[in-house]
């Protein structure tokens, strides 16, 4: 069982969607991560044999799949991004087609629907129209019509978009589940989706794969560190700047930020323009919780306010996956659209 | 997966409402094509309508039919010169002129057969040229058909000398003189008025048949299924030779059952007498094709369906092709229109026939090819265009899903 992606490139006019990328598969999750736009879709859509590559090779077990197509196909289980479906159909006739499709005998058919059915928790719901159901529901008849051949690969395409955080749980759990004796491709931009069920996750940015590797071994091989400290609130923007930020809590008459950086994050002031200048940087500590205490002024002095924040050294964090797609992804807010 | 496929066009809102559509234009169709023929002046010179009426003019015409051998031809001269010579006849009263056409009603068809048969020309036509006939004459009336074609073909004057070749003059006077005559008469409104009326059925079904076509293969990419569909086992042949199998029944099983509806109901209500009446016993005089009510009738539904296959087909390959349900849906109205364009284009008059004989849309009225006279020359061999659009769209017809199942198969999802 070896899906194995060999210098792949999918080209779109003067746009590499995917730019020569490689990669080995056997069995358990493989975790696609990266932003909208990074070439994931269309990697996957190659993968189901949707679109052509305009060079390179997909093989399953030594043999081209485009070659073996309907062969290939057969082992295949496919949930696309926008997953699309018959809406005047109930869900029992929709997975009763797409088994037909897939070319499951009648008999066969009938039993994995109920089994699917039952599995991914739409018993009450079968005899309803699909386009009756809700967003979560309509994701798990994805699922189970992906399930349906009981397929060798098992490609899914942002699974959890639209879901709600228990169904996102649900679902993740029940990829889980499903893992067991086959390769399941996720792709996602939600780290978390993939964070603890991968056996190997592939960041992809601008159709390459930037980054791979077990969720701990990117977190080591992460070159920066994680900070955490906590700035008046109008000094926020200023930091975002001039940091890559993870995220900004806000707390009384501050913000508390988890900060990109390879030193001690220091000091940005507000007034100092796109930037701060380097004679005019202090370091800061963290002061989460710092009610009654003093807030910190614009000259670095102790100022108004029934807050104050005293300059202080920032305060070394656990790096998470997170962290480390916002390294790989993440842009400081001066960069550009800056998209974090 | 055929059964699904047909589920699918039918789960839709849309197929259903168009099947209910396509019902009640072909019940109207059905009443109009019956009713129209259903009246019958009284001995008081009123006019009744409805069932009972059409049974009496059918009887009062059945009692003149048989083989209208020159003797038959004689006693219907005599029969409408003794009704033209009556005071009720002459009469300017309304009330005793309709009184005197009541009387006629038996040899109304034959009496009509006898304008044309002696008319002036091919091309007059003169409602009262009966009436100036006289029974010595009833001799020519099978000859005189013949002499008329004749006539027309050799006069300079008129386009026709020029529109033809000798070859195809020759054929068609041979195809005239050889109609069997003298011909069995008999009441035939059922059969004339189920041809007349059946490219009516026949535009209601390809709309409605292209309206349900239309979204075979365009609406995976519309409902976004596209995707599932092209990753499964079968999404690559199977499953796309299922669109086409489904979409060739639904055309089959809706194109049939109406034609027989119409059909019953038009015939079961006016009556199939006359089906082994040939076309020439009718308004249909001209025809060169000689064929029975029931042939030809045959013929046309079966060149109704050929033309309903290849659009239904044509309608899936530019959904196939373009990925869009309205073009789809604009595919037959274009196909019926397209004549109407071509009609309209300064080109040679013969060139233009030629061509319009040959348009998908004319196997939808093949009742008006019977009575057209265009024609086809294959290196010496002349026939009709008939035959020849029918095996041609029988061919174009079969090319299709091919192609069809090519372009839907090498898609790609963008």
């Amino acid at each position: 069982m070896e899906l194995k992606i060999t210098d792949l490139t999918k080209q779109f006019k003067e746009v590499a969607a995917v730019d020569g990328v490689s990669c080995t598969m056997t069995g358990g999750v493989y975790g696609l991560l990266g932003v909208n736009g990074a070439g994931k879709t269309t990697l996957m859509r190659m993968l189901c044999t949707l679109n052509t590559p305009t060079s390179g090779q997909i093989t399953w077990d030594g043999q081209d799949i485009f070659s073996m197509a309907e062969a290939y196909r057969r082992i295949l289980g496919y949930l696309p991004q926008e997953f699309g479906y018959y809406p005047d159909f109930t869900v029992e006739d929709y997975l009763l087609y797409i088994a037909s499709i897939k070319g499951l005998r009648p008999v066969v058919a009938k039993r994995r629907t109920a089994e699917l059915i039952r599995q991914v928790g739409l018993s009450k719901a079968s005899g309803r129209k699909m386009k009756k159901l809700s967003g979560g529901m309509k994701r798990r008849a994805g699922i189970a019509q992906a399930m349906l051949n009981d397929p060798q690969i098992l490609i899914l395409d942002e699974p959890t978009a639209g879901l709600d955080p228990t169904e996102r749980i649900r679902f993740r759990n029940l990829i889980s589940e499903l893992s067991e004796e086959r390769i399941v491709l996720l792709s996602t931009h939600i780290v978390s989706d993939v964070e603890y069920i991968a056996k190997e996750i592939l960041l992809m940015k601008d159709g390459r794969f930037v980054c791979r590797g077990t969720a701990d071994e990117m977190i080591a091989s992460m070159p920066e560190k994680v900070w955490s400290l906590t700035v008046p609130k109008k000094d926020v923007e200023a930091y975002l700047r001039r940091y890559k930020v993870s995220n900004v809590k806000a707390v009384p008459n501050g913000a508390e930020l988890r900060i990109l950086s390879a030193e001690p994050p220091a000091a940005a002031r507000s007034d100092a323009g796109r930037g701060p200048a380097p004679a005019e940087i202090q370091s800061w500590q963290a002061m989460a919780g710092s009610v009654n205490r003093p807030v910190v002024a614009e000259n670095g002095s102790v100022t108004t306010g029934a807050a104050v924040i005293r300059p202080q050294t920032a305060q070394l964090q656990e790096t998470t996956l997170e962290d480390v797609f916002l390294y790989h992804f993440g842009e400081r807010s001066g960069d550009g659209n800056g998209e974090v | 997966m055929v059964k699904y496929e047909i589920r699918k066009v039918f789960a839709r809102k849309g197929g259903v409402i168009a099947l209910l559509i396509m019902l009640v234009l072909t019940a109207y169709t059905c009443w109009f094509a019956t009713n129209s023929s259903s009246e019958w002046v009284n001995e008081n010179g009123d006019t009744e309508r409805g069932y009972h009426a059409m049974v009496k003019k059918r009887e009062a015409q059945r009692a003149w039919s048989g083989i209208l051998d020159e003797e038959k031809i004689r006693r219907v001269i005599e029969e409408n010169l003794r009704i033209t010579s009556t005071p009720e006849y002459n009469s300017k009263d309304v009330r005793l002129s309709n009184i005197a056409f009541g009387w006629g009603q038996g040899i109304h068809e034959i009496r009509g057969l006898l304008n044309h048969y002696f008319a002036e020309d091919f091309q007059t036509s003169d409602y009262y040229r009966a009436n100036s006939l006289t029974p010595d004459m009833a001799g020519d009336f099978y000859p005189n058909r013949v002499k008329l074609l004749k006539e027309f073909l050799a006069d300079e004057t008129n386009g026709s000398y020029y529109r033809f070749s000798d070859a195809e003059k020759d054929w068609m006077i041979r195809q005239y003189e050889a109609l069997e005559t003298p011909f069995y008469v008999d009441y035939m409104q059922g059969w004339d008025n189920v041809l007349t009326y059946y490219p009516t059925i026949s535009m209601i079904l390809i709309m409605v048949l292209g309206y349900l076509m239309a979204g075979i293969f365009s609406n995976e990419f519309q409902w976004k299924s596209d995707s599932i569909f092209f990753a499964s086992t079968y999404g690559r042949n199977s499953a796309i030779r299922a669109k086409l199998a489904a979409g060739f029944l639904i055309v089959t099983a809706i194109y049939w059952a109406a034609i027989l509806v119409y059909s019953l109901t038009v015939l079961g209500y006016l009556g199939f007498y006359g089906a082994s009446c040939p076309l020439q016993a009718s308004n249909r005089w001209k025809s060169f094709y000689n064929l029975t009510n029931a042939q030809a009738y045959l013929i046309v539904i079966l060149g109704g369906y050929v033309g309903c296959v290849f659009i239904a087909f044509l309608t899936m390959l530019v959904s196939a092709w373009s990925r869009s349900t309205v073009l789809g849906v604009m595919t037959p109205i274009i196909v019926i229109f397209l004549p109407n364009f071509i009609q309209n284009m300064s080109f040679d008059a013969v060139i233009i026939d030629k061509i319009l004989a040959l348009l998908p849309a004319r196997l939808l009225e093949l009742n008006m090819e019977l009575v057209y006279f265009d024609l086809f020359d294959f290196g010496g061999i002349v026939t009709g265009a008939l035959p020849v659009v029918i095996a041609l769209y029988v061919i174009l017809s079969a090319a299709l899903p091919p192609v069809i199942y090519r372009e839907y198969r090498r898609k790609e999802i963008m």
